[in-house]
């Protein structure tokens, strides 16, 4: 029951996410994070207003993380499809490693 | 990215390159800024030199200038959204005495006489001030981000905030002194600037900064 409970805590804290999802997160990351900088550059330079320049820049960094750190469902629609444990696979009867047969 | 940790790590680098090229660029925007101070009066309105001493209990007696002016100076120009403080100083300058000296020919003695930090209004939380003058100076500017006016200084027979000496002791009857506005803008990011004696691209030199000679009095006679 404990254990249970523990490892249901240890995979929300470590949210891991399937692989198509990392590649999404990292192309977010870096596309967002540059969006963000770039408008708070452009909004506070038009305005000419550096403390308006760093709010969007601090708060647009903020929704960013959460919107990438977190183990989002949509992160995790295309888990890896593992061979079941045991039976269901037969290995080929004549293996040929470096020549010789594996048995 | 398999993990929280490591997303966050991830982003979190990122963020700190983005912000590193976000203030780079704002340090940039400076050079695109026009910079044209000038100035209309600086001159110096009265004179005088007394004898003192430079802390209550010096047995040494000196002799200090207190040089009263005038100033008029648009630096309103300074003033843009990377300004976070304007610090304007007056200096008097007056050539050193030239032989028997060694190192003296040639040089200037140079001794601020009044100075300034005006704030920008994204820097006013930081002013140096009692709270009633720091919620005054920051109703001034409600809801503008940048307040050129700030720059538009005119002192009429401004008292000066440092009585000037010389290492020797010596200050009176000093002849070709001049009086010099200098200023540096501090900006929130990128490198501090002073007043240049040539243009640098977009940024005008001061001109008219230095007022005619003119020469220290006697020491003024006890009455």
């Amino acid at each position: 029951m404990a254990e249970q409970l523990l490892d249901q805590i240890r995979d929300v804290f470590e949210g891991q996410i399937d692989f198509e999802g990392q590649k999404l997160v990292e192309l977010l990351i870096n596309v967002a994070l540059s969006v963000v900088g770039a408008i708070a550059f452009l909004v506070g330079y038009v305005l000419q207003d550096i403390k308006l320049a760093v709010y969007i820049g601090l708060i647009g960094t903020a929704l960013v993380f959460v919107l990438v750190i977190p183990p989002w469902p949509f992160y995790n629609k295309n888990p890896v499809k593992w061979l079941p444990v045991g039976g269901g696979y037969q290995a080929p009867a004549n293996l040929v490693f470096d020549g010789k047969t594996v048995r | 990215m398999h993990s929280s940790l490591v997303r966050l790590q991830n982003a979190f680098g990122f963020f700190t390159t983005v912000a590193f090229v976000v203030a780079a660029l704002i340090a940039a925007t400076d050079l695109i800024a026009p910079r044209t101070p000038s100035v209309g009066v600086l001159k110096p309105t009265n004179v005088q030199v007394v004898r003192g001493r430079p802390h209550y209990y010096s047995s040494k007696k000196e002799e200090y200038a207190i040089i009263r002016f005038s100033l008029d100076a648009d630096l309103s120009s300074l003033f843009t959204w990377n300004t976070k403080q304007l610090f304007v100083y007056v200096t008097a300058e007056w050539p050193a005495a030239k032989a028997g000296s060694g190192s003296g020919a040639n040089a200037t003695n140079q001794a601020v006489i009044w100075d300034s930090i005006i704030t920008s209004p994204s820097a006013d939380h930081l002013a140096n001030l009692g709270p009633i003058a720091k919620k005054k100076l920051i109703r001034s500017a409600q809801g503008k981000s940048i307040d050129p006016s700030r720059g538009i200084l005119s002192l009429k027979n401004q008292r000066p905030k440092y009585q000037i000496t010389h290492p020797s002791g010596k200050i009176a009857q000093q002849d070709d002194v001049v009086l010099r506005l200098h200023y540096n803008v501090q900006p929130w990011v990128g490198l501090l600037t002073w007043n240049r004696d040539s243009d640098v691209g977009r940024w005008k030199t001061l001109r008219d900064n230095v007022s005619k000679k003119f020469s220290f009095p006697e020491v003024k006679k006890k009455e």
